[in-house]
């Protein structure tokens, strides 16, 4: 039961619902399924005074862009999205991406953009005691991190936990947002703050009409794996999203982006592990460089239980297993779905 | 977070309630809710439907599941104000005339239910599955029952029973 009254606006379009956000000042939150909302308005992380309501505002079916990539409505549930014959057979790696996030129940409620606008979770904020409202963390309007006493004032080190970002950050996905000053077009990489106190950069009214992928290149691989303890309707232990295309002879790495997810504010995009591995001729000793690398830059906090030693193993095992799988869909060995 | 620190909310007087017009397995409702009234109280404590329960109210657990047009979504998490001229199925509405409904029947079979507190959810994430999948493999059983979690049964019974429903050869057991 939510213990406090808030009103409801139902709103019937995307640019209505940003008008509204705007009068309704800044109280007011956007909702489209609620699944991370309304679970934070329980524990009363959240006290919204008005929600605006996107659950009317039928979305558009995924299509093919003018430069052959594809455009998918912000407001396609997860199931929706995992389901689309366009998203399975263009871009099987967001469609697995969507597939892994929560379950059946969250994914028939919850968005595209509602997964990206996702705000970051903590072992000890994401709890209702009441010395939480007594002794409050950074998070919540207080004075102490207590998982990481000795962090500097106002730092939280919260953890974002979407499955999707990072994939669509790996394969070089944008969004487009929809705002009263008018809309823009970002890179996914760029709508993060990178703080874990407010972790999404976009404006308080400005909200994510689509995300639009761009075109894929020939010889092109990706690789994609999320760990969780029970291996279904969890948030991630990590989630690693790898793509990368081959030259011609499909022995030597073009292109590559390496993102690793669930282990810090935002998804961490491994830059010098992908300089490992670009231009270099594409071994065992090569993934075993570049793996090295990636662990030495992510640097996970540790979260929800996981020692930093224990991240640094896992991403160690399935960075390389997500780097073969890449290369193997590069060269045409395994079926691309 | 800057709300959680300077927002209060509203005195519940400035708060208006609405009507909504809710199809609950089949029949009609007008009820008169406030926004922050989940269709699992509606259900509950206006209508009288006692067989969806409240659990985790995180969205957690699965057993205030219900089906919305026909999509299994947690009752917890759907505010009732957005159900407004929706349809609504719930466990009361699976059996027909008396005669329960094959997957109800199957899951007695099978012993499938225990304490029976997850069985609504159950029973409705499984009729979500078998609509869209009239053969679901094991796996896909599996997949589909993610969001429900059970501690008695220990699982294996509740997939047996999803087999029996949907004719893959199990034989009921509790005969």
């Amino acid at each position: 039961m939510i213990l406090f009254d808030f009103e409801y606006e139902p709103a019937r379009s995307l640019p209505e619902a940003s008008a509204l956000l705007s009068r309704l000042g800044e109280g007011a939150r956007a909702m489209g399924g609620g699944t991370d909302l309304l679970p934070k308005m329980r524990i009363a992380i959240t006290r919204p005074t008005a929600i605006v309501g996107l659950s009317g505002i039928e979305p558009e079916p995924p299509s093919v862009t003018a430069e052959g990539g594809l455009r998918i409505d912000g407001l396609t549930t997860l199931a929706a999205l995992a389901r689309a014959p366009l998203v399975t057979t263009n871009l099987p790696m967001l469609a697995e991406s969507a597939r892994v996030v929560g379950s059946d129940q969250v994914r028939e409620m919850g968005t595209l953009a509602g997964n990206l606008c996702q705000d970051t979770r903590c072992l000890e904020l994401n709890q209702k005691h009441d010395y939480q409202f007594k002794a409050k963390c950074f998070k919540r309007g207080g004075e102490c991190c207590y998982p990481f006493p000795n962090n500097r004032p106002g730092r939280c080190w919260s953890v974002y936990m979407s499955d999707i970002a990072p994939a669509l950050i790996a394969l070089n996905a944008e969004i487009e947002t929809v705002h009263a000053a008018g809309g823009r077009r970002l890179a996914v990489a760029e709508m993060f703050s990178g703080q874990g106190i407010d972790p999404i950069s976009l404006e308080p009214a400005e909200l994510i009409s689509a995300v639009i992928t761009p075109p894929l290149p020939a010889n092109f691989g990706w690789g994609y794996h999320k760990s969780s303890r029970r291996g279904g309707f969890e948030y991630a232990i990590a989630v690693i999203a790898v793509t990368l295309t081959l030259d011609a002879s499909r022995q030597a790495c073009t292109d590559a982006r390496i993102v690793i997810g669930a282990i810090r504010e935002k998804p961490v995009r491994v830059h010098e592990a992908e300089r490992v591995l670009v231009g270099q001729t594409i071994d065992d000793a090569l993934f075993a460089e570049t793996v090295n690398a990636a662990v030495g830059e992510a640097r996970p906090l540790r979260h929800h239980g996981f020692s930093r030693s224990y991240l640094i193993d896992n991403l160690r095992i399935y960075l390389r297993r997500v780097l073969i799988r890449a290369v193997e869909r590069a060269r045409g060995h395994a079926s691309t779905t | 977070m800057l709300e959680a620190r300077s927002a209060q909310a509203q005195s519940p007087a400035a708060v208006r309630s609405r009507i909504i017009e809710l199809t609950v397995n089949g029949e009609r409702h007008e009820i008169l809710v406030k926004p922050r009234n989940t269709i699992v109280e509606v259900l509950r404590e206006k209508i009288g439907l006692m067989g969806t329960k409240h659990g985790c109210e995180q969205g957690a657990c699965g057993v205030c599941t219900v089906l919305l047009d026909g999509r299994a979504v947690l009752g917890c998490l759907t505010l009732a104000v957005e159900c407004d001229g929706k349809s609504v199925r719930t466990v009361e509405g699976l059996a027909q005339g008396g005669q329960l409904s094959p997957i109800q029947q199957a899951f007695l079979d099978q012993g499938a239910v225990q304490c029976g507190y997850c069985t609504a959810g159950m029973l409705m994430s499984a009729t979500a599955l078998l609509e869209r999948n009239p053969k679901p493999s094991i796996a896909e059983i599996k997949k589909a029952l993610e969001g429900n979690i059970c501690r008695c049964t220990g699982y294996n019974a509740i997939v047996a029973a999803i087999q029996q429903a949907s004719g893959q050869g199990v034989e009921p057991v509790m005969r």
